[in-house]
């Protein structure tokens, strides 16, 4: 049934409430009426006198305490409700693995989770996190920025709220580009030959570090060149769309970018530390990364860049702002808890002014309250808030619940194709065959 | 078991009050270990045995747990059509089988080696061991690190002694990441075989070795004739260990390679886990799961009669 909304490209402009051609019924929003049919009339818990202990698990997210800093003013604000911090695997698989056998396993906590955005099909289709549809007031989803909630649902009912947003950005050394006479490059050509330029005048050891290891974080680089060449992951009708013309450009460019030595050969074992690391260390002067890589490169404990580096919009092809792979966490409930006011009341106080103002500001997360995100004291915290509005979202091929498997064939395809062990050629049609495979059911096997 | 065959296998005549005894204690006995034998079937048997039937079940995760729906063989046939799977199948054997043999090589040479040493042997020992004590998820770094591509420790070294010309990305390519990884293993896991080897070795009595050479024998006909032979209960022992645990190789693979580059590194655990842990597919999950063990106990079946043919053969 998603079949007609596996399009690659989700743009900003997509509406809150899901677009009836989008095939999944209402994601909640604008009227009740509408809202209040699709969800069978259920009535939403109420969570005023929520009472009682949950436990949230969650990732550090941050190394600077954020969840820590979350929950303390959170039963600052709710002094009924404890909340029992289960930190989970930095690692987003291993998360998900732990998550995954215990829920699987009808454990009835974590009462709440911090899981990805591409998880809601297939936790949903697995029974591991409750739709939310109809337990929250409709007008609970009219504070996300708009396409969010659209991403977290699944055959029309929502499986979780967005609790922060991620979205991948270039940063430069603007000092470099300054001592060449350069301009900040529009178009992935220009990053290409201004690296080039740089790395030949000895300024910089590499020209240009990005996300090449065989796993998820290659598939977010890879599925911005496609879609900036015109391609997708999936056609309109979920077939594999990744054996084309475009795929073939996307691939190009990026092999182009180690054979000509602008990225080094080991990119192919890089995921965001290894790159950040070449960049912090003065050692690149362009880096495709998420947003914490502002922060990360400003703090002088970790970075010897601090003060050099400037930030843009991907480019394109062809100049123009190119597409950003959108990202980011969401809150899911476990379908057994035994707690659920309590749930509710802790994700409405999460996604909520107080708490994404402390996520913002404190932390540099981008929120994903619409009237936080447009706060210009948010804004001045960090230059990423000004540079989101402008941002073109590419979104994965998440809305289907074998997605894993699908991301696994085209990750570990382009990575082969990357390390040069397979033509560009042979790796995309591989990975349209285990795609295929993938949509078959087939676990990617 | 032997003792009742002998005892009854005699000529046919009433038990004596002897055998009634035995007998009586034999129940006894078995009574005695009958909750000990139900306890390992509930953590041990049952979940083999309902991986097994899981592998013949399309699974799905519901609210309220597994909603099974036998299908046959129709998981291993997804398996045998799958080329992921051969691959890792071929991935596997082959890390197996260079690992175990060069370790067994190395581990015999360095286990007669310390065999040999008069002072220190305690130190050396215990210098050899810190490779094995390491927990590997935290060596597997390590080798990261030594193998990195930009601040390497190997392309450090290979540079300065003008071996290479540029830095090398030693996990980019399939052929490099591969026997990057078996180093690695050989690295880490050589010790263990050395311990075994060695408590082979110390049980040879010396008589054996002083015979030989009264006889006239050299050091070679020495050491094929006599400590080989002798030693050949324990090599079996070091490559059964070892060869159980290359095919369930996951710790290496997932912290070096996480699989890569594409799929060259993906074991049968990692694929294994993959497909359970990540994708969530049960039914062709615990099929790679049961296909691995059955490929375990044939690759152990086919050592233990190679090995034992060809030290026959040595030993003639």
């Amino acid at each position: 049934m998603n079949r007609a909304r596996k399009g690659a490209v989700v743009g900003t402009a997509v509406a809150l409430v899901c677009s009836v051609a989008a095939g999944c019924g209402s994601a909640g929003g604008g009227s009740n009426t509408a809202n209040a049919a699709q969800s069978g009339g259920a009535k939403p818990i109420d969570t005023a006198h929520a009472k009682g202990t949950i436990v949230w698990a969650t990732p550090p997210i941050t190394q600077t305490g954020l969840p820590e800093t979350m929950v303390k003013a959170f039963e600052q604000s709710h002094p009924n409700i404890k909340v029992k911090l289960q930190l989970q695997d930095n690692n987003t698989d291993t998360n998900r693995a732990s998550l995954t056998t215990a829920i699987g396993g009808g454990s009835n906590t974590p009462d709440v989770y911090l899981g990805d955005v591409v998880w809601p099909a297939q936790f949903a289709a697995n029974q591991l996190a409750k739709p939310l549809t109809g337990l929250v007031p409709n007008s609970f989803w009219n504070r996300f920025a708009d396409g969010l909630v659209q991403g977290a649902t699944y055959h029309g009912k929502v499986y979780a709220a967005p609790f922060f947003v991620d979205t991948a950005f270039l940063f430069y050394r603007k000092d470099l580009l300054a001592k060449a006479g350069l301009s900040v490059p529009k178009t992935w050509e220009d990053v290409q030959k201004d690296a080039q330029i740089l790395q030949k005048k000895g300024l910089v050891k590499y020209g240009f570090v990005w996300q090449g290891a065989s796993y998820e974080g290659l598939l977010c680089d890879f599925d911005e060149y496609l879609a900036d060449a015109g391609g997708q992951v999936l056609d309109k009708d979920g077939k594999p769309a990744i054996d084309s013309a475009a795929a073939k450009k996307a691939l190009t460019f990026m092999r182009g970018l180690i054979t000509s030595g602008v990225t080094p050969k080991s990119v192919v074992q890089f995921t965001e530390q290894e790159s950040q690391n070449v960049f912090t260390e003065g050692n690149a002067a362009f880096i495709r990364n998420w947003s914490y890589a502002w922060p990360n490169s400003q703090d002088p404990k970790a970075s010897k860049v601090v003060g050099k580096v400037g930030v843009t919009a991907l480019p394109s092809f062809n100049g123009g702002t190119g597409y950003s792979t959108i990202g980011g966490w969401d809150l899911y409930v476990n379908p057994h808890t035994k707690n659920l006011p309590a749930a509710l009341a802790f994700i409405d106080w999460m996604t909520g002014k107080q708490a994404q103002s402390i996520l913002a500001k404190q932390f540099s997360e981008i929120p994903t309250n619409k009237q936080v995100q447009n706060d210009p004291s948010v804004k001045q915290k960090s230059p990423i808030f000004s540079i989101v509005p402008k941002v073109k979202y590419v979104s994965r091929p998440a809305q289907n619940p074998n997605y894993p498997a699908i991301a696994k064939a085209v990750y570990s395809n382009v990575n082969a194709a990357l390390a040069g062990s397979v033509s560009t050629d042979k790796a995309l049609a591989n990975a349209a065959k285990q795609i295929q495979s993938a949509l078959g059911g087939n676990g990617g096997l | 078991m032997a003792m009742h065959q002998t005892l009854s296998s005699g000529v046919v005549r009433p038990p004596s009050r002897r055998v009634r005894l035995l007998r009586n204690q034999r129940r006894a006995g078995y009574s005695m270990l009958l909750p000990m034998a139900v306890v390992i079937a509930a953590v041990t048997l049952f979940p083999i045995l309902y991986s097994v039937w899981m592998s013949l079940n399309d699974v799905h995760l519901e609210t309220n747990g597994f909603a099974l729906s036998f299908t046959g063989l129709a998981n291993y046939r997804v398996l045998a059509g799958s080329r992921v799977f051969w691959h890792s199948v071929w991935f596997t054997v082959y890390y197996a089988v260079v690992t175990v043999a060069v370790e067994l090589i190395l581990g015999t040479l360095i286990a007669l080696a310390i065999n040999g040493v008069r002072r220190l042997k305690d130190l050396s020992l215990v210098i050899m061991l810190i490779p094995w004590s390491l927990i590997t998820v935290i060596s597997a770094q390590m080798w990261a690190y030594i193998y990195n591509g930009v601040y390497g420790v190997l392309n450090a070294i290979l540079q300065a002694l003008h071996l290479i010309g540029g830095p090398v990305a030693w996990l980019g390519s399939p052929g490099l990441a591969i026997a990057a990884m078996m180093v690695a293993d050989i690295w880490k896991t050589t010790p263990f075989v050395v311990i075994i080897l060695l408590a082979g070795l110390q049980m040879i009595p010396d008589e054996y070795h002083e015979a030989a050479y009264m006889d006239g024998a050299n050091r070679w006909h020495a050491f094929w004739r006599v400590t080989l032979p002798m030693l050949r209960g324990s090599i079996a022992l070091a490559g059964l260990f070892r060869i159980l645990q290359a095919f369930g190789v996951f710790d290496l693979p997932f912290v070096l390679t996480n699989g890569g580059p594409g799929t060259a590194t993906e074991s049968l655990a990692i694929l294994g886990y993959e497909t359970l842990f990540q994708n969530l597919h049960f039914g062709p999950g615990t099929a790679v799961a049961v296909s691995t063990v059955v490929m375990v106990l044939i690759v152990c079946l086919v050592f233990l009669s190679a090995f034992r043919s060809m030290v026959e053969t040595e030993g003639a």
